[in-house]
């Protein structure tokens, strides 16, 4: 049995293998996976929001381009090459709708899109974007096989 | 902002006045009498909400009204799947199991308990502050609670570090018990504590 390390909201960690990252509940956040499959480290965000320039402070793990820079930091801490880095990411759901009342902000889709922004950035391959719908997310990623199990509620559990 | 115990224990009275209509109005429309536990009150960053509500992945039925006026926010209610499951069976006077997830009955009938559940805190509201508040229509997600909070706390895409939680223990025979959340808008909690004289 694996250890599993659990990341909280607007939280990052770091693991080495056989250890499995989880974050759980994720609605419209985003969980970013990243790992160096040779050397079997990574890491996991949960991100609530696009960017930290769009607020005032708080806290950098809570913006997908500030939370990925801290989390990469930390992964090459670890002796990753950031060349060999690949992606994974979930979440970005559209919880609730009100009748005839398209949202104004879509703040799931928006979230996916500044991952995907930030990973071009830095010039990380994203393999696997599970995004959207209107259902939760808890998700398991393996740093060591970079495998990430998809479970949600009601519909079904998948591992990509 | 920062809120004072006295303010926090002003909101708690509230509170308490709001579950007080909600027990009242759901007993009736259930035909069983619901009673209601000392509500509490918490001003805590959002990150730290697992605390309060502990397994983020549970499912839970939620319910989402935003509230338009003077002082805008959003008001939630929500209760575990079994209380959800209860609720809508008593409503519908029936022994058969009613499936919460798709069922389109089961889920306009939660959202109208739901909806008396907020309307009762927002009339305590605007009872105490004569600030004139108007709930809008409900919104159901049947899912992940962490999800479905973390989703409603960042739809306007501001979000404040502090959250304030008015928690509502509506507890009833067998068994139904649920949580209430009111988030005022950026401002809006100045304005209502201000209009009480507080």
């Amino acid at each position: 049995m694996s250890v599993v390390i659990s990341v909280g909201m607007a939280d990052y960690k770091t693991a080495r293998t056989p250890e499995i990252l989880l974050t759980a509940g994720l609605g419209s956040c985003i969980g970013i996976c990243i790992h160096d499959p040779l050397l079997k480290v990574g890491g996991m965000a949960h991100i609530m929001l696009p960017t930290a320039s769009i607020s005032l402070g708080g806290n950098p793990a809570k913006y997908a381009d500030t939370a990925l820079e801290l989390l990469l930091k930390e992964i090459s801490g670890m002796g990753a090459n950031k060349a060999r880095l690949k992606a994974k990411m979930a979440g970005g759901a559209q919880m609730f709708s009100f009748p005839g009342k398209p949202p104004v902000l879509k703040i799931g889709e928006r979230n996916a899109e500044a991952v995907q922004k930030e990973l071009k950035k830095h010039g990380i391959p994203l393999l696997v974007a599970d995004v959207g719908g209107s259902f939760g997310r808890t998700i398991y990623f393996d740093v060591g096989t970079g495998e990430l199990r998809i479970r949600t509620i009601n519909h079904g559990e998948k591992v990509v | 902002m920062e809120i004072t115990q006295f303010q926090l224990d002003a909101l708690r009275e509230i509170g308490n006045i709001g579950s007080g209509h909600a027990a009242t109005a759901l007993s009736t429309l259930l035909q069983r009498r619901i009673d209601m536990s000392v509500p509490k009150v918490w001003a805590i960053p959002f990150e730290k909400i697992s605390e309060i509500i502990g397994q983020v992945d549970t499912p839970q039925a939620t319910i989402y009204v935003k509230v338009e006026g003077e002082a805008p926010g959003k008001a939630v209610f929500f209760f575990p799947v079994e209380s959800a499951e209860i609720v809508v069976q008593a409503l519908f006077a029936t022994d058969q199991p009613m499936d919460i997830y798709c069922d389109e009955m089961a889920q306009s009938a939660l959202k109208e308990v739901g909806n008396i559940l907020v309307s009762s805190f927002i009339m305590a509201l605007t009872q105490f502050s004569g600030i004139a508040l108007q709930p809008s229509v409900p919104a159901l997600a049947v899912d992940m609670i962490g999800a479905s909070l973390e989703a409603i706390f960042l739809e306007e895409g501001t979000l404040d570090d502090m959250v304030l939680f008015i928690d509502t223990q509506l507890t009833g025979i067998p068994k139904i018990e649920g949580k209430f959340i009111f988030l005022p808008d950026e401002g809006s909690l100045q304005k209502l504590l201000g209009a009480m004289g507080l």
